[in-house]
């Protein structure tokens, strides 16, 4: 059941196939409800992509060297959501 | 035979030869040249621009004519440098320079400092022209626009750090995509260098690892304000970028060439943050459609077993059991019992488990997770805020402690107290010791308040 999932394109893919499995195949209770179960698991790997990250805002000169941005453009945006 | 034609001087009425006056001619080139320059320097000169040729030294040679006559022009390099159109046969203009005479051909020609195009201004005349010529270069063509990425690891932004654009980037962005990781390259957008800086800093993201797509473009403002955005540089570097490019210049009725260039044309800099994370909110999007969908038809299914199971319970063959086992005593009653209840038992135990794996996808659903992350990082900067007053409080007691024994340490305490500090004359030592001055040295004497210089009149 805890098949590995590698990408984020190959998950989604994967989770349309279930749905299409779900909705149209004339399955067994229990293989629909395996195939729920990893369902659950692929959507869940992909919200955990698109939402598990730090918001990260850097400066590129011209060098090609990575600064932190100035307190001053993210005070502005932290500002914004705390209202 | 005809005669040859007679030349008009020479035969009929010689010249007097006492008022006779021969120059050479250089030199009356150069008289005529005096009168000229002197007459003509500063014209206003309008014609058609013809024979027009820029030399590889930067001059451009050209002639200015209307109908009946022409006029030999030149402009140097200098003021070349200044032309904001390119001057092509054909273009109406106004020049303006002075009247010279080229000595070594006996030309008279206008050196120009300045030319514009006669009935439209500089600035659209040259839009005009780079607009053709990127046209014909193939790069607003439809199939060279590539499709921006649904989920771009990093997001490149250049624009200046102080305009409007970089925070309306910004707001848009931390509002709609939380985990964004966006690198700025920070740039001037108009006057002298803006457009070298942006085509650099254009082709510098595009070459930077991560960096899937690329948002250029500034606030609004003039036609001049917004010119980098117009220049050849510019438009080719978003051309030549090897991930798309979003222009987002100015406002909804500013179209600029890097807009026409661009990948996606935004209105607004507020609107190409819009257009990026569409793509990632069209994946969230479809993950919930997908989620819900899939335990739609799980529930169905279940729901058409518990339905089908029921009515087999009660057909007659099942439903008549109890009755045809009454007269066959208590035994065959809880028989009965068992049997029904494992009946119920069956589509319950289903809808525990279903009822499990529901509430585990519920609990990755992205409002959800949002929230929790939400409270995660509230409750985390509380603590923090509590943490770091805590210890500033700390920090000022010890600073309080220590202010106070510095206090009592303090040289100037002791002044307070009417205590004064002797110095020799050159302030090298405080003196300690009678015999290191002699009469008549000066000395400085420090009080709590203020300084005496004095003089030793006598020792003891």
């Amino acid at each position: 059941m805890e098949e590995h999932i590698t990408d984020f394109e190959s998950a989604i893919g994967e989770l349309e196939t279930i749905v299409k499995t779900l909705e149209g195949g004339d399955l067994s209770l229990e293989q629909s409800l395996a195939l729920y179960e990893r369902g659950v698991q692929l959507s869940r790997f992909c919200h955990t992509r698109l939402e598990d990250a730090e918001r990260r805002i850097e400066l590129l000169n011209d060098r090609g060297d990575r600064t932190p941005a100035p307190d001053a453009l993210t005070q502005a945006l932290d500002d914004g959501d705390n209202a | 035979m005809n005669e040859p034609p007679r030349l008009p001087f020479g035969t009929t009425s010689p010249p007097r030869a006492p008022s006779r006056k021969v120059v050479t001619v250089s030199a009356l080139t150069t008289q005529i040249r005096t009168v000229l320059e002197s007459t003509y320097d500063e014209v206003w000169v309008e014609g058609e621009l013809s024979n027009t040729r820029l030399w590889k030294t930067g001059h451009l040679y050209f002639s200015l004519r209307d109908d009946q006559a022409q006029l030999k022009a030149v402009m140097f390099r200098s003021a070349v440098r200044y032309l904001r159109f390119k001057p092509e046969d054909g273009l109406k203009v106004i020049a303006r320079g002075r009247v010279t005479v080229y000595e070594p051909k006996g030309e008279y020609q206008i050196v120009c400092e300045h030319l514009q195009p006669h009935g439209q201004g500089a600035l659209q005349v040259a839009f005009d022209q780079l607009k053709r010529q990127l046209k014909s270069d193939g790069l607003f063509a439809a199939d060279r626009k590539r499709p921006l990425p649904l989920l771009p690891r990093q997001i490149g932004v250049v624009t200046s750090l102080d305009g409007a654009a970089i925070r309306d980037i910004l707001t848009v962005l931390s509002r709609r995509h939380p985990t964004a990781h966006i690198l700025i390259h920070p740039v001037r957008v108009q006057g002298e260098g803006a457009a070298a800086q942006v085509a650099r800093g254009i082709s510098l993201l595009s070459r930077t690892p991560d960096v899937d797509v690329i948002i250029a473009g500034r606030g609004g403002g003039s036609l001049e304000d917004l010119w980098a955005f117009n220049e050849e540089s510019v438009a080719r570097a978003i051309a030549d970028a090897t991930v798309p490019v979003i222009s987002a210049v100015g406002h909804e009725t500013d179209v600029t060439l890097s807009d026409m260039v661009a990948d996606v044309r935004a209105p607004t800099p507020s609107a190409a943050a819009e257009i990026v994370v569409a793509g990632r909110e069209e994946l969230l999007s479809r993950i919930d459609q997908l989620s819900r969908a899939m335990r739609g038809s799980v529930i169905d299914r279940l729901g058409r077993r518990r339905t089908r199971l029921l009515e087999l319970t009660r057909r007659p063959g099942i439903a008549a059991w109890p009755a045809r086992l009454a007269g066959r005593g208590r035994h065959t009653a809880e028989l009965t019992h068992a049997l029904t209840s494992a009946g119920r038992a069956i589509p319950s135990s289903l809808e525990r488990r279903l009822h499990a794996v529901r509430s585990r996808l519920d609990a990755c659903e992205p409002r959800r997770r949002l929230e929790a992350t939400r409270t995660r990082v509230v409750t985390a900067h509380e603590r923090l805020r509590a943490a770091t007053a805590q210890r500033r409080q700390a920090l000022a007691s010890r600073v309080g402690d220590v202010a106070g024994r510095l206090d009592v340490l303090s040289p100037l305490g002791v002044l307070s107290r009417g205590y004064s500090l002797c110095w020799n004359d050159d302030r090298t030592a405080i003196l300690r010791d009678a015999d290191h001055v002699s009469i008549g040295d000066g000395v400085a004497v420090k009080l709590r308040r203020g300084e005496l210089t004095c003089t030793v009149i006598g020792k003891k």
